[in-house]
């Protein structure tokens, strides 16, 4: 007998054990997935000088809560959705200004600047709001970018699941209650790591080189000439920030550029007696400081056989004018050693090499502005404008090299074999607008450099690549896509009535069961036992 | 506070068996061993319906109530009648009633079926932020499939147990068996022919318990009398 119970002993802590171990496995399992998750883009997190820019934090982890802030509510553990179209530019600033407390902050931006949305760019009235769209989403960008925000702050695309939560939290905040722990609601969860330092970010300079034909007997160097654009973007979202016409004009058009020259100078017969340098430099939102190391890593007798550069920046979008920027000679050297430099052809002055900016700007841009942000999508630069930009520089770059001035031909004639190919262009910036590509989260070997690589090698006869680390005053942190988890939860108030109700349900089955099993004074004699017993020994 | 709902829907869902337990005279005669039989045997039934199942089912492409399909998992479902047979009659009891018999045996035989079919869904997903009605429903239909095999296992015990039964009642407690037995093929029946919603074949599935219950309960006194 007792030998049995033992064995049954061990046979029950043994399966115990068992259950314990499951049990605990069962625990690792990740938590069960939300009803919606949506893809969300971070704001930009860096730090100029020492000083802190953008949303300093990543993970998020409270009630979803709307526009009109109820007043005197507390906001620290509500993160407010923001529609695009709802956005009060003043408002905003004041808000963040005045260092109110925010637990966090989700913009959602129309579905037609995305990237995935395939309406082409038409002419007409549709290009009015879009305008409008395009000058406020700046707006917002600068505001953004250039104050320290100490909550995370992200973008959403509007989708019908984020836009059936917002209503349903609007419809629950106009009832008074803005949603907490007790009274239910959605709850918006983003689970990431802290956001850590970039370290050592590199920009890429990539240069092509199509050499000129030197005649025999001809000892001096041939004189050369610079065609640069820069790649690169800045924006509130990185992970949003294509910049198709800041700076994806350019590079297309430089890109074709060079494809009309190679095509020329393949010939002999047809070789200019000039040396064409095509570079696709990085770094240009942070004072074109990969123009600047691109050119202090020439050789001085290249530099001196520069004629003349001509920078590409932003020509995608332009009507009716194209501003061609000069910069006037220095009287002294040092004076032009100031902080900022707003335009490329800037860089290549300091160094004297003359210069011009070619650009649909009219006024140069300030410190992070018109860098290829969020407001600049594919939808705002259109292929014809880069064809009529591209016609116009080789025409120019040709009747210089091949010495037609003033004579009527027109060597990149429309319908020729060297025509300007649209098709080209058009798929040159669907890439671009597809591609964010802000320097520090381009690591050195990015496809997409690699890729312009090619096509430049492609199109010219020696490519050079460059690596060189960004400028010190310039710290980015990572981090800049994430997914947001919506949950729907109830409130504890909720769980506590049902546990009530559990309960009083339990007492009463077991009741009933008493009272029909054993009868109802085995129920009363279960409450009763104490007083008895006293009876008893008295 | 999610695991607070964890809570609440475990007690919901196992709270009616511990108390049923405790609070029938089952728990004086320590019953238990029967219980954990019976929970053995349903272990066993479960194995061999699984093998039946993936033998002979087809994987539905849609949600559809397929006639040939629902026919051969009522069939499959026989084998729980088996398993409930083998567990009143074949396996050794300690001197016990009759009636405590088939109480301890429908008992264990329906914590088994909840922990097997409800806990690991529970432990997963009720855990997470996201609510859903769906695990309250789960227990209330825990609930309603206790009484249904409490009422199955009273008229297996009848069926199987008893020697002396009134004539007239013999083919109305195989009826009721059946309909117990099949109750599976009902309630998918109506989940996916007429496309009733998870609350609704919760509540029908709650009310049939009952009816069913009170119908067996009748049956068996009625059957006692003699003996009486």
């Amino acid at each position: 007998m007792a030998g049995s119970k033992g064995r049954e002993g061990e046979m029950l802590e043994s399966i115990y054990s068992v259950l314990a171990l499951v049990f605990i496995l069962v625990a690792c399992v990740e938590l069960g997935d939300a009803a919606t998750v949506v893809d969300v883009y971070r704001l930009i997190q860096y730090d100029l000088a020492g000083v802190p820019f953008g949303s300093r934090l990543a993970s998020l982890n409270h009630h979803a809560g709307s526009l009109p802030f109820a007043p005197g509510a507390d906001l620290s553990r509500t993160v407010v959705i923001i529609p695009f179209r709802e956005v009060n530019i003043t408002f905003l600033r004041d808000y963040i200004m005045q260092r109110q407390p925010l637990g966090g902050l989700l913009l959602l931006l129309p579905q037609n600047i995305s990237s995935e949305s395939r309406e082409e760019a038409e002419e007409g009235d549709r290009n009015n709001g879009k305008e409008l769209i395009r000058s406020e989403l700046a707006e917002l960008e600068k505001l953004l970018v250039h104050v320290n925000i100490p909550y995370p702050v992200y973008f959403a695309f509007e989708d019908d699941k984020i836009t059936a939560v917002l209503a349903d939290v609007k419809t629950n905040d106009a009832t008074g209650q803005p949603a907490t722990a007790t009274t239910g609601g959605y709850k918006l969860v983003v689970s990431t790591p802290e956001p850590k330092k970039l370290a050592s970010p590199t920009i890429t300079n990539i240069q092509g080189w199509l050499p000129g034909l030197k005649a025999d007997g001809d000892v001096n160097q041939l004189p050369t000439i610079a065609i640069v654009a820069s790649y690169d973007t800045f924006g509130a979202a990185p992970a949003l920030s294509v910049g198709s016409d800041s700076n994806g004009s350019g590079v297309v058009a430089l890109l074709e550029i060079a494809r009309l020259f190679s095509l020329l100078y393949s010939n002999p017969k047809t070789r200019g007696r000039y040396n064409l340098l095509f570079g696709l430099t990085s770094g240009g939102p942070y004072n074109y400081n990969g123009t600047f190391k691109w050119l202090q890593s020439f050789d001085q007798r290249l530099r001196e056989s520069i004629d003349y550069a001509i920078c590409l920046n932003s020509i995608g979008s332009w009507d009716d004018e194209l501003w061609i920027h000069v910069s006037k000679p220095p009287e002294n050297a040092y004076i032009k050693q100031v902080f900022e430099v707003a335009w490329e052809h800037e860089q290549f002055s300091k160094s004297r090499v003359t210069a011009v900016t070619l650009s649909e700007l009219s006024v140069a841009p300030e410190l992070l502005e018109s860098t290829g942000g969020l407001s600049d999508s594919r939808h705002f630069v259109n292929g014809i404008a880069v064809s009529r930009s591209v016609k116009l520089v080789a025409e120019s770059l040709a009747r210089h090299i091949y010495g037609h001035q003033g004579k009527n031909i027109q060597i990149f004639a429309d319908g020729s074999s060297l025509a300007v190919n649209p098709f080209y262009i058009q798929s040159w910036l669907d890439l671009m607008s597809q591609t964010p590509r802000v320097a520090p989260f381009l690591p050195k070997n990015d496809p997409f450099i690699l890729a312009l690589k090619k096509e430049l090698a492609d199109h010219t006869a020696e490519v050079n690549v460059q690596h060189e680390a960004l400028d010190g005053i310039f710290t980015f942190y990572d981090l800049t896509k994430a997914s947001l988890n919506i949950y729907q939860v109830a409130s504890v108030t909720f769980d506590l009535l049902l546990l009530l109700v559990l309960g009083s349900y339990l007492i009463i089955l077991f009741s009933f069961l008493v009272i029909t099993t054993r009868g109802l004074d085995d129920l009363i004699s279960l409450f009763r036992r104490p007083p008895s017993r006293k009876v008893k020994m008295a | 506070m999610t695991v607070f709902h964890f809570f609440n829907c475990a007690i919901l869902t196992f709270g009616p068996h511990a108390v049923y337990y405790s609070a029938t005279p089952l728990s004086e005669y320590d019953t238990i061993g029967t219980s954990v039989k019976a929970a053995t045997v349903y272990l066993g039934t479960a194995l061999v319906k699984l093998v039946c199942l993936a033998t002979f089912l087809k994987v539905p492409e849609n949600d559809s109530f397929d006639p040939y399909q629902e026919l051969l998992k009522a069939l499959i479902g026989f084998i729980d009648v088996a398993g409930l047979y083998f567990a009143l009659t074949q396996l050794t009891h300690r001197n016990i009633s009759q009636n405590h018999k088939f109480q301890a045996v429908g008992l264990g035989w329906a914590f088994a079926d909840s922990v097997l079919h409800r806990l690991a869904p529970l432990w997963v997903r009720a855990r997470g932020l996201e609510f859903t009605w769906e695990y309250i429903l789960q227990g209330l239909e825990a609930n309603a499939n206790l009484v249904l095999t409490i009422s199955l296992a009273a008229l297996g015990s009848l069926m199987w147990l008893r020697k002396n039964k009134p004539r007239a009642l013999v083919p109305i407690i195989y009826a009721c068996a059946g309909i117990l037995a099949t109750m599976p093929s009902i309630t998918s029946y109506l989940r996916r022919g007429l496309g009733w919603h998870l609350p609704k074949v919760v509540g029908f599935e709650l009310f049939a318990s009952l009816m069913m219950a009170f119908i067996s309960w009748q049956l068996f006194s009625a059957c006692q009398k003699p003996s009486a």
